[in-house]
Formats: structure tokens, C-alpha cells, sequence
């Protein structure tokens, strides 16, 4: 790209950050957008469209559409190259306003004061994968051989209609009591045998809720592509373990939750600690 | 239909389970799915929130404005669970900075006001008739805010200097389930009344609020039974790391442990949403001192060794975490109670 003045109003949108001269990428950006490669000295590129208008915005199915089309680029680096960091969606170089500087020119200067933590980071992440689990218990099955939703369904069997209605209503609930104290009893102990699988492992708020199914854990795997299948025999076995309980295992995905560059201090809540070796 | 419910699923193995288990030992490993039908709303969530937010305000814009309605985004996101544990101000300043633009969209904020935390909530209406009028709760750090958002309407509103004091109620609801209520004691001797997703996390923030406010929550300390009879609170609790073990190696988590006198002993991560470590004080076989690495300026951590697993737990608080363990776990040994599960 030459660095003309008509092109200095142009902004950059970016994709992912990958190791200079990994393959072009090949699918099309958002809404057909066609891809490049902005390349710096320090060894690191990054996938972008020059984009001429402001930020994406619109209605909830055009951004999902957008989202998918921004996670189709990802994708594609991360099959090609091996390795990327994702960029967020919505991510905008645009040219410097102080010093006119063009966008191309500010993303190749960011690239580069950047470059040891950003190539740090693409090792790191090199042959891995983001893998999501989300256990739920049915509380249906959960709850169907305990003593006290026996009697009540006994109960219901023999009531007039109206009053059955009632009864389910202290149904659901007591089923409800029951897989809650069974899935804070679940949670523990398969958190601590996913994470023996994982490089990191962060916990997210379910993105869906189903009637009748009560979330016990839903985290975001950082698992070597190697690893893939001991986990997937490790959830096989917790399901055969727990019959009321309902895994959802998606992915392998580029490493989506795992690129943050900075972790968060220690005086701050929150996971995404910078791992510590046990060494005495 | 006579017949209750069906099941979705059966809850027992069938007979082929058992066979196909025999034949090998351990089952097929579950496969991940990359089904774009299946997995579009957990995209949707890490597109938003993850990847490189490149941390420059000089060459870099990342727009900050939401994208995606805010309900969605901040669904998937999580923030309303952040946001309940009064979170923001822990957060860095972007997402701080976004989530105040978010949530001041439609209710506008004075300038220096900042959020301290929002959930579902409802205000009781007690004019001409009574009837509670669901919404959110926004506490900033000025106001106490019920507002509904769609159509949009403040129910109430009340300045922080404004309130003299907060306490729960106890209430039993139509169905037979006891709720806390906050009553707020207006410091023109009236009282308002509301309810919130979680009563005791508003009720602390509140009071965190208030008393910064420079308020003395005894407006009427002289005299009045102050709120401290009515709350049964922990033992003890505060920051606390947890050491989780990883594939390689091992990373410690923060988040708060909580010791309950005539209960368990609880550690939770403010990303989880259930305790990671529960307890009971007859499960507790040791704590010790054991010299490692840590997030803390001390050398050592403690080493809880429980009936199921062994825990490792770091804190500022260190000799306050080892005393009060060591005293809880001993004193129900020689006096059992029957609570612990």
C-alpha cells in the first residue's frame, strides 16, 4: 500500500496479529472486504481491510452477521499460520491526528513497540486451542429418585387437576433445591479435572439459559492441540459418571480468551492471574 | 393431559451402556462441536470481549461504543453478574469507561457520577395504590436509582445524602419463599422500600456508599437499635487466593473465602458462580504453614488439608485466615453441630 494523500482519511480495521510472512489469508473480510497484510520490520503482520467508514454499528443481526464474518478471518489465519492473536471486533487504526501520520504508519509503529509482548504471546499460543465447556444438570433426572419428589409425584398422581398445578409449582422448586446442592457438589471437582487438562482455564457467564436445566460450570479452555482428546475423554467420562448431567463441549478455536496482554493486578478480584510455578 | 411431564431425558443408563462400557474402558472420548448454529452466541461473547483491545489511545481507536444492544452484550459478557458484586471499580478504566457509556445512554449521569453497581430490582409503589414495580437498581456513587428502562422511567430516585440508613427486611412472598426487602430510611422521616436481585450485596454497597458519603449511619445513633442485631454475619471473610492446578504447573486465583460460624467454609471466585471450596469444619484435617511462591508479600501460604482434597490459600491476612481456621475446624470438633453437609 503507497502512501498517498488520498488514502490518508483511510482507516485500517484488523483482524488478528500473525508471524510476518504467514499465508494469505483466504476468505473474503467483512461484507466481501478485501483482505491485506500490513507487515512490520519486527517480524509481526496484521490481517486488516482498508475501511473508509466509522465503526460498525447497527442492528443485533447485522453485527451478528459482522461477527461471524470477522471470526471467519481468524479462523482462516489461525488454520493457515498456525498461530494469531485475535483482534476484538471493531478494532479501527485510523491516521495519527496530531501528526497526520497515515494509518498504515501507525499500526506498522504499533506493531513494532509492541512486538516482544505480542511475539511472546503468539508462542505462547502457538499449537494451542480455546476450547468451551458448559456442564448443566437436568433437574428432572437429577431430582427423580429422591425420596421427597417421589412422594410429591405420588401425591400429584391422586389430586384433582387444580390442586396438581399447585403441586408441580413445589415440584419444580424442590427439584430446583435438590440439583443446586448436587451441582455445587459437581462444580468443585470437575473444574479441578478439566483444569489438570488445561494450559489455563477461565470461568464465563453461560451465554444461554434452558428451563429445567441448572448450570454447574462453563469455562474457556486454553488446551494444547495435542490435549484435545484426554479432555473430551475426561468430560466422556464425568457424563457417565453423572446421568443427569448435560455437557456442552465447543470448539477448537483460536485462543479467543486467552490474548490478554496485560493481567490484572493482585489486589484485583478476578482470574487471569499471571501463572505461578509452586517452587519453594 | 393426565400424565405429568415427561422427562426430556431418561436418568437411567440403559442397558447397552453397560455393555458398550465393558467392551471398552473408557468411554469415547466427547467430541467438541464447531457447529456455527450451536456455538454463534459464545462467538458473539468472546468477539466482543476477548482478543487484542490494542491499548493506545494515540494511534488505535477501538470503538467504544456498544454494537450490539446493550442487553445482549452485557448478557454475554457477564457484566450484570460484575456489576451485582459491585465490580466497577475494579475494572480498568476502558471497560469502566464503556460500561458507564452504556449503562448513562438512557439515564444520565451528573459529572464525577459513576456507577457502583446495577441489578434487577423492584421499588414499592405505595401511593394511591401499592404494587412493586420491577426495574434496576443503579447505585452510583450520588444516587440510589430504580429506573425502568424500556419504556424508560425513573420510579425512584434519591440522592445518597438523602438517605439515612438502610436495613433488611425479612418477608415471606405469595409463594411461601422468604425474601429480603431493603427499607431505606429517608432522612425526612419517610421510608421507601425495594428489592434487588441480591438484597446483602446491594445492602453492603449501599452502606459502603452512605458511609463515604460522610454519613454516620446512625442518623439517630443516639438512640436506635443500630442494624447490627439483624445481620447474622460471617465469622470471617476476605480476599483470599486459591492455588488451582493447571495441565503444567499451577496458577493462584483470586476471590473472596468466607467462614461461616454455624456453617461451611467457602471460597469463590467473583468469575465462578459457585464456591470452588466448601467445607465443613469436621472435613478440615490440617492447616499449616508451607513456604511458596505467592501473589502476597509473604513467603508462606497456608496448606489446608480437608477430608476430600488439599487446598492451597494465600492471603495479606495470612496469621487472621490460619487462626480463625484452626479455631473454627477445633471448636465444632468438640462441640458437633449438625448443620454441616
Amino acid at each position: 500500500m503507497s502512501n498517498t494523500a488520498a488514502q490518508e482519511a483511510e482507516t485500517l480495521y484488523v483482524y488478528g496479529i500473525v508471524p510476518a510472512g504467514s499465508p494469505e489469508p483466504a476468505v473474503a473480510g467483512i461484507d466481501g472486504a478485501e483482505l491485506q497484510t500490513v507487515t512490520a520490520p519486527s517480524g509481526l503482520a496484521a490481517v486488516v481491510h482498508i475501511h473508509r467508514s466509522g465503526p460498525y454499528e447497527g442492528p443485533d443481526e447485522d453485527v451478528k452477521r459482522w461477527v461471524l464474518a470477522h471470526s471467519d478471518v481468524i479462523d482462516d489465519c489461525w488454520t493457515r499460520a498456525g498461530a494469531v492473536l485475535p483482534v476484538s471486533f471493531n478494532v479501527i487504526v485510523r491516521p495519527s491526528e496530531r501528526t497526520g501520520s497515515p494509518a498504515i504508519d501507525q499500526l506498522t509503529e504499533w506493531l513494532d513497540s509492541s512486538a516482544g509482548e505480542l511475539s511472546q504471546r503468539l508462542d505462547e499460543l502457538a499449537g494451542t486451542s480455546e476450547l468451551r465447556v458448559e456442564i448443566t444438570l437436568d433437574q428432572h433426572a437429577q431430582a427423580a429418585e429422591h425420596a421427597a419428589v417421589r412422594e410429591l409425584r405420588a401425591e400429584m398422581e391422586s389430586r384433582p387437576a387444580g390442586v396438581r398445578r399447585l403441586l408441580e409449582k413445589r415440584l419444580d422448586k424442590l427439584e430446583r433445591q435438590i440439583t443446586d446442592q448436587a451441582a455445587d457438589e459437581l462444580f468443585p471437582v470437575s473444574r479441578a479435572r478439566i483444569a489438570a487438562h488445561c494450559l489455563q482455564i477461565q470461568g464465563y457467564a453461560p451465554s444461554s439459559r434452558t428451563k429445567g436445566a441448572i448450570s454447574v460450570l462453563s469455562v474457556a479452555c486454553l488446551v494444547d492441540e495435542l490435549q484435545i482428546t484426554a479432555l473430551g475423554a475426561e468430560l466422556a467420562e464425568i457424563r457417565d459418571e453423572v446421568p443427569a448431567a448435560d455437557i456442552r463441549f465447543l470448539g477448537p478455536w483460536p485462543p479467543y480468551s486467552f490474548v490478554d496482554l496485560t493481567a490484572p493486578g493482585p489486589e484485583q478480584d478476578g482470574d487471569q492471574q499471571q501463572g505461578q510455578q509452586p517452587t519453594a | 393431559m393426565s400424565h405429568p411431564p415427561q422427562p426430556p431425558r431418561t436418568s437411567h443408563l440403559t442397558q447397552g451402556a453397560g455393555l458398550a462400557k465393558d467392551l471398552a474402558e473408557r468411554p469415547a472420548a466427547l467430541q467438541p462441536t464447531r457447529d456455527p448454529g450451536a456455538t454463534l452466541p459464545d462467538l458473539l461473547e468472546v468477539l466482543l470481549n476477548k482478543g487484542v483491545h490494542l491499548n493506545l489511545d494515540l494511534i488505535i481507536s477501538v470503538a467504544d461504543i456498544p454494537l450490539i444492544g446493550v442487553n445482549l452484550r452485557a448478557t454475554i459478557a457477564g457484566i450484570e453478574t460484575m456489576l451485582e458484586y459491585g465490580m466497577m471499580r475494579q475494572w480498568d478504566e476502558q471497560t469502566r469507561a464503556w460500561v458507564q457509556k452504556s449503562l448513562t445512554k438512557h439515564l444520565p449521569m451528573a459529572d464525577g457520577e459513576e456507577i457502583v453497581s446495577a441489578m434487577a430490582a423492584s421499588y414499592l409503589h405505595d401511593d394511591f395504590y401499592q404494587a412493586w414495580r420491577p426495574g434496576r437498581a443503579y447505585l452510583t456513587n450520588r444516587r440510589l436509582i430504580l429506573h425502568r428502562r424500556d419504556p424508560a422511567e425513573t420510579l425512584w430516585q434519591s440522592t445518597l445524602a438523602d438517605i439515612s440508613g438502610v436495613e433488611p427486611v425479612q418477608e415471606t412472598s405469595v409463594g411461601g419463599e422468604t425474601r429480603t426487602r431493603l427499607k431505606l430510611k429517608m432522612r425526612d422521616g419517610s421510608e421507601e422500600m425495594i428489592s434487588a436481585a441480591d438484597p446483602q450485596a446491594l445492602l453492603k454497597l449501599l452502606r459502603t456508599e452512605l458511609n463515604s458519603e460522610g454519613q454516620s449511619l446512625g442518623g439517630g445513633a443516639n438512640g436506635s437499635a443500630g442494624p447490627a442485631q439483624q445481620q447474622v454475619g460471617p465469622l470471617f471473610s476476605g480476599s483470599l487466593w486459591v492455588l488451582e492446578t493447571l495441565a503444567q504447573g499451577s496458577t493462584w486465583r483470586g476471590g473472596r473465602g468466607t467462614l461461616e460460624e454455624a456453617g461451611d467454609f467457602t471460597w469463590k471466585s467473583p468469575m465462578d458462580s459457585r464456591p470452588l471450596l466448601r467445607c465443613g469444619p469436621s472435613e478440615i484435617v490440617t492447616v499449616e504453614r508451607e513456604t511458596l511462591n505467592n501473589p502476597t508479600d509473604h513467603d508462606e501460604v497456608l496448606r489446608v488439608e480437608t477430608s476430600r482434597a488439599t487446598y492451597r490459600l494465600a492471603s495479606p491476612e495470612l496469621s487472621k485466615w490460619q487462626q480463625h481456621l484452626t479455631e473454627w475446624a477445633h471448636a465444632t470438633k468438640e462441640a458437633p453441630h449438625g448443620a454441616a453437609g
